[in-house]
């Protein structure tokens, strides 16, 4: 099986304005996967779909090779899930919620639970109710970790925590990954955070799939470049003119937005009487803007 | 598996279980001291009875309270979290509903035996006139049999969604509304005989909940 | 030896932690036979894809810089003084190739820039 994850044509409405069409999602087996997107792009939702958590209208999810939504509680033995909003029951003590889930899940680790929580120093007499949001975002990655899943699924995990505990608790993610070689797939509107650790991005929009692609290509693909000369046509460039603005300050000079850049397509700007001045790597968060910009202008 | 469950379901019930086990001790205690068993300065033996009986209807009223309060204790912290922690444990959902249903059944058995205990108490410290029988065992059982249709009724709406429970209160509120309704306009309809009485007599599920609890009788 | 890794630079991060360990070598901070942190240690340090790491140590293995032994670990092999001077030389023409660029981004000249690093030199030597 070369996919953790496998979505075809996927579809569901909620409401008369949210809606997901088309979704095909492949997740490699063994990647930290990044999905990307801004608020309300139906991130979460789809995470739902993929653990059975909503009904699709259509289409077909694989995880792990189980189907969905049909073998789901066979799927949760392997899945490990984080959810955006914390699910555990108030009334419990950290080292009972760790009971809990031992209870339940078959593989579990009590030397590594028990690790962890003195790593995340997580009292377990304390209250799952007085839990700070920090001490939360660490219960629910110890308890997603020493399950010793195969996937794990993490909505915003580290969403309103502080740098530490952000640190802590990816920390202890890649650690995990490193010792098993799990399928993580994590999201997050927090660019940033994703950039060092992922090597495959899914971007969603306004509730599709924008792109799919190895992290590099997707930091190598788009670039920004500072045209003198520009020509007002730009004719049949090699690459796809994503956009192009007046450049700041100097005159003649435009700054265009390129994807599918080589090297040797220098020689275009030749060719249109133009000269190259620079060419710009764009981060993962102004690529990102970059491809939501164009995903929203062919849809016009 | 059933440990923690049931670890997890009592600490939702336990001050309601625990009242409802001290209403459940008191009530026979009381009825029969009320009903002059203890200290008898007559005995017109009908009235006793009478009292005792209505005494007893207070059993019932204890048994869906009970059930009541297990089925939302049983359900309301899963209502809290959307149910997103129980559906995303790798048990089939049937598992899960039964652990809960069973944990609240245990959770019964104490106000069960407050009950008899209860019962047995104010019967041994009563004078009984010749005749008349006491029923104790009776009265604790058929109580746990009550409080169990009451427990398994509210507990299979609240495992539902709020629509569900929506729709069954409705429904219930509704055939009552109609009748007084129907009353008012002066029609002799009975809609709650034909929709509700068959669930509360014989053979109705819930025939357990009515009729006379007699701790003493014949 | 790892702090300023910087995921946002255009460089890839394998590349940043191979240059770095490169420089280490050549620089004589990393002696053979000296072990590199495991790559599980080196990735949840800094927070990257355990791959990244790999992709890296295999990159300096191809160079001869270190060898990686199977189960063990990654250790730094001997270097001759001639390559390891090679190597921060490598290093330097890097640096000066984005200096020049980013004076290039500003509208300033190479030459400008070259007189500046002499002009540079001759203070810091004061």
């Amino acid at each position: 099986m070369s996919h953790a994850i496998e979505t075809t044509d996927l579809h569901y409405r909620a409401g008369r304005s949210f809606e997901i069409r088309d979704l095909g999602l492949r997740v490699p087996a063994g990647a930290i996967y990044g999905f990307l997107g801004p608020n309300g792009s139906g991130k979460t939702t789809t995470i739902r779909l993929l653990l059975g958590l909503l009904r699709p209208l259509g289409g077909t999810i694989a995880v792990l090779g189980h189907a969905m939504p049909r073998e789901q509680h066979a799927m949760f033995r392997r899945v490990a899930y984080v959810p955006e909003r914390p699910h555990l029951y108030a009334s419990l003590t950290v080292g009972e919620a760790m009971a809990l889930h031992a209870a339940f899940h078959p593989r579990w680790e009590a030397g590594i639970a028990a690790e962890l929580r003195r790593t995340f120093e997580l009292e377990a007499g304390a209250r799952v109710e007085r839990l700070s949001k920090g001490e939360m975002g660490k219960l629910l990655m110890l308890l997603a970790l020493s399950q010793r899943p195969d996937l794990l699924m993490l909505d915003e995990p580290t969403d309103g925590l502080d740098p530490v505990v952000r640190r802590d608790v990816l920390m202890a993610l890649i650690d995990y990954v490193s010792e098993t070689g799990a399928t993580v797939f994590i999201s997050s509107h927090l660019v940033h955070e994703l950039e060092r650790i992922c090597d495959w991005v899914g971007v969603m929009d306004r509730g599709r799939l924008v792109a799919e692609l190895p992290m590099h290509s997707f930091k190598n693909g788009i670039k920004r470049l500072r045209v003198r000369n520009a020509p007002a046509q730009p004719g049949d460039p090699p690459f796809r003119l994503l956009a192009r603005e007046m450049g700041d300050g100097l005159a003649g000079t435009e700054v265009w937005v390129v994807r599918g850049w080589l090297p040797t397509m220098t020689q275009y700007f030749e060719g249109v009487g133009a000269t190259l001045s620079e060419v710009v790597d764009l981060d993962l968060e102004e690529g990102f803007v970059e491809l939501l910009r164009t995903a929203r202008a062919a849809r016009r | 598996m059933f440990a923690q469950v049931f670890r997890l379901q009592g600490r939702a019930s336990a001050l309601g279980v625990a009242l409802v086990a001290v209403a459940g001790f008191l009530v026979p205690v009381v009825a029969v001291q009320r009903a002059g068993f203890v200290n008898p300065t007559g005995w017109d033996i009908a009235e006793m009875l009478t009292m005792v009986e209505s005494a007893g209807s207070l059993f019932p009223l204890l048994a869906i309270v009970l059930g009541l309060l297990l089925a939302v204790a049983a359900w309301s912290p899963d209502h809290r979290g959307q149910h997103v922690y129980a559906l995303t444990l790798p048990v089939p959902r049937w598992h899960y509903v039964l652990l809960r249903f069973a944990a609240g059944v245990v959770l019964l058995m104490p106000v069960v035996a407050a009950v008899w205990i209860g019962g047995v108490v104010a019967t041994g410290a009563a004078t009984i006139p010749e005749g008349l029988r006491v029923y104790p065992g009776t009265i604790a059982l058929r109580f746990g049999l009550a409080a169990l249709v009451a427990y398994a009724a509210v507990f299979a709406v609240a495992a539902g969604t709020k629509r569900t429970a929506a729709i069954v209160f409705g429904t219930l509120v509704g055939v009552i509304l109609v009748q007084a309704l129907l009353e008012l306009a002066g029609l002799r309809l009975e809609v709650v005989r034909y929709t509700l009485v068959p669930l509360t007599d014989w053979p109705g599920p819930f025939e357990v909940l009515f009729g006379r609890w007699m701790l003493i009788n014949v | 030896m790892f702090d300023e890794i910087d995921a946002r630079s255009p460089i890839p991060l394998y590349d940043q932690i191979a240059a770095r360990i490169r420089l280490a070598v050549a620089a004589g901070d990393l002696e053979e036979g000296q072990a590199l942190p495991s790559v599980r240690q080196l990735a949840a340090r800094l927070r990257i894809n355990p791959a990244t790491v790999v992709q890296a140590y295999r990159a300096l293995a191809a160079e001869g810089f270190v060898e990686m032994r199977q189960g063990s670990g990654t250790y730094v092999r001997g270097v001759s003084a001639d390559r390891r001077q090679r190597a921060r030389e490598d290093q330097a023409q890097r640096l000066a190739r984005g200096v020049l660029a980013e004076a290039a981004r500003l509208g300033i000249a190479g030459e400008d820039v070259a007189r500046a690093v002499q002009r540079q030199l001759g203070t810091e030597r004061r």
